[in-house]
């Protein structure tokens, strides 16, 4: 019962979090509604697996944490220096976006 | 003693379910696109805490408590890093913060130019490396070009912000306007 509210909480916070990443209005935060969806994911992964007894889906949650942020962190390399390979300045070389 | 326990795991759950939804609102209610990063922060720290907090009480100290405590850490070290990299990435394409000027009007500006005595600069876009630079450059010398007389009409806080937050005021240079208010 407990974990059906805390699921309604995060399913609430997953659908805002949609309506701004359609809403936009700029890359940046579609970018920044899309690390929200991830984060719910987890979260709902967590606590579905608590639900329903099966904790395995725990690890499931450590891959997508992992995942979401090497996803952020490679869009907006993008966003910063127009491709993933190596920075173009040889200036701002080693620099993370 | 369990049933304490189950108590204490309850109301954390709840509140973490509300305040993470709470942050997830001011994803949508905030004017711009940094104090927007302010809000998620809150439930990615808090929310994200309390729930994690509700989960580990319910497993006691086992092996799922420890997973549940790696994914927490996780997330509370990569989601500063990633939006630290966000609000650089947006710098760094042109987009300012939106502040409240000497009159009360929200311009989007460099902080600079409000409070001279900070003495710090944002991360302004340097040459046109990349596609979006050069995007923003001539955005820019387009709108240096046809020379907008048009004050801040209407972009104060009680008309545009209030509605929809996502108004864009025509086409306008605000640190031109920044100048005229201050001389």
């Amino acid at each position: 019962m407990m974990f059906a509210v805390a699921i309604l909480g995060v399913l609430v916070a997953l659908v805002l979090a949609v309506a701004r990443a359609l809403a936009g209005p700029t890359a940046f935060d579609r970018l920044l509604a899309a690390n929200a969806i991830g984060t719910s994911a987890i979260l709902l992964l967590a606590l579905l697996g608590f639900m329903t007894e099966r904790p395995e889906f725990l690890d499931i949650g450590i891959t997508y944490a992992l995942l979401n942020m090497i996803g952020t962190l490679a869009v907006l390399k993008f966003f910063r220096y127009g491709a993933l390979g190596h920075a173009q300045d040889p200036d701002r070389d080693g620099e993370l976006g | 003693m369990e049933f304490a326990i189950d108590i204490v795991s309850a109301i954390a759950l709840a509140t973490g379910g509300f305040v993470y939804a709470v942050g997830a609102f001011g994803l949508n209610r905030m004017p711009d696109l940094f104090s927007r990063m302010h809000a998620v922060s809150v439930s990615d720290t808090l929310g994200i805490g309390l729930l994690i907090f509700g989960m580990v009480l319910q497993a006691g100290a086992t092996l799922i408590a420890a997973k549940l405590v790696i994914i927490v850490l996780v997330i509370w070290a990569t989601g500063p890093v990633a939006t630290h990299a966000l609000a650089r990435a947006a710098l760094h394409a042109g987009h300012k913060p939106l502040l409240v000027d000497g009159d009360g009007n929200l311009v989007e500006t460099d902080p600079v130019d409000l409070f001279p005595e900070l003495g710090v600069r944002l991360a302004t876009p340097t040459t046109s490396e990349t596609l979006i630079d050069a995007d923003s450059d001539q955005a820019s010398d387009r709108q240096e070009e046809s020379e907008p007389e048009e004050t801040l009409v209407g972009y104060g806080l009680d008309e545009g912000s209030e509605t929809n937050p996502d108004a864009r005021p025509p086409e306008q240079d605000p640190e031109r306007d920044d100048e005229e208010d201050r001389s």
